[in-house]
């Protein structure tokens, strides 16, 4: 987990604007990311692509509220193949 | 006789991506019969970024076959996204299929990107401001060009690949008041209304992986965040549900 420091705490319109920022920003464009409120700030969660994307991400929302504290939970999806096969009869 | 099966949909490729699915795609000749991609290939749907897919899944030595999804038209540049895939041999359905000659059998694949509206009881309806009956519109049109899709295919087994999810099954997990924008009903009655044996969908990252149509369609979510792995495979014809 990653933390980016802040001390304003953030309401309901900041959630949907980062929410928006990620699925809209062409540096960023991910829907997959979960915006969540906690007492003393915001944590972002879900999977991307690449590490370079999570990075972009928490870079974009720190630039755009350098006031508010950030805490990721962002991992990087696993590409390897699969061990095992599904068998539909 | 099995009919083997890789997929996978949701990959977003670009260059800091690239050289990622390789080692386990340069596998699938051994494990599969085709590669079959669900939608949102790219970030943006650049031609640039179709480059980056068609390198990645380009050449693999077994059928690639895909549906575009909403990323993949978010630049406008649909034409020039198919025409790059298409020249790597990738196989882009929108309302069409095809079949391809397996050992197992011949496999029938119908396509559409797909679109939201919601599902029974919960959806869109075709009334009141134009925005609204566009939006309806859409999803019955496309829902329509995938039931006359795989009605016109003669293969031993047929499979709906769509980006959009035809069932709320494999959408649990995501947020219930965004249902309507993942998928519609209309795709799953148009599923169910062929002899339909399997169908992969993409676009909900945050769902799970298996559910089954109203018609008892299996219904498989290949969302790479979804099956954290390269692709999924599926045995159709297999012994036993695993």
């Amino acid at each position: 987990m990653t933390g980016l420091s802040g001390d304003v705490p953030p309401d309901e319109y900041v959630e949907a604007e980062i929410q928006s920022m990620l699925a809209e920003d062409p540096t960023v464009a991910e829907q997959g990311i979960t915006v969540v409120r906690r007492e003393n700030g915001l944590v972002l969660y879900g999977e991307v692509e690449s590490p370079h994307r999570r990075e972009e991400i928490l870079r974009r929302v720190a630039e755009r509220f350098p006031d508010t504290h950030v805490t990721s939970d962002i991992g990087v999806i696993r590409t390897q193949a699969p061990t095992q096969v599904e068998e539909l009869p | 006789m099995v009919i083997r099966i890789a997929a996978v949909g949701d990959v977003h490729l670009d260059e800091d991506v690239v050289g990622r699915f390789r080692p386990a795609l340069e596998e699938l000749p051994g494990s599969a019969d085709a590669l079959l991609l669900a939608g949102d290939l790219t970030r943006h749907g650049t031609e640039a970024e179709a480059r980056c897919v068609a390198r990645e899944f380009g050449d693999l030595g077994v059928p690639v076959i895909t549906v575009l999804g909403n990323h993949d038209h978010q630049c406008d540049q649909v034409p020039q996204v198919v025409k790059v895939l298409e020249d790597a041999g990738i196989t882009v359905l929108e309302g069409t299929g095809v079949v391809v000659d397996t050992p197992g059998g011949r496999l029938g694949v119908a396509g559409v990107k797909g679109f939201g509206g919601g599902f029974a009881g919960r959806c869109a309806s075709d009334f009141g401001e134009p925005e609204m009956k566009a939006f309806v519109r859409t999803t019955r049109e496309s829902a329509d060009a995938l039931a006359d899709a795989l009605l016109s295919l003669d293969c031993d087994a047929l499979v709906a690949l769509t980006h959009y999810s035809p069932v709320p099954d494999t959408l649990a997990g995501e947020p219930l008041e965004i249902y309507p924008f993942l998928g519609c009903y209309q795709l799953g009655q148009a599923i169910d209304a062929a002899p339909t044996a399997l169908a992969l969908h993409g676009h909900a990252h945050h769902g799970t992986e298996r559910g089954t149509t109203p018609g008892g369609v299996r219904v498989r979510n290949v969302a790479h965040p979804v099956i954290k792995q390269a692709y999924s495979v599926f045995h159709l014809g297999g012994d036993q549900l695993d």
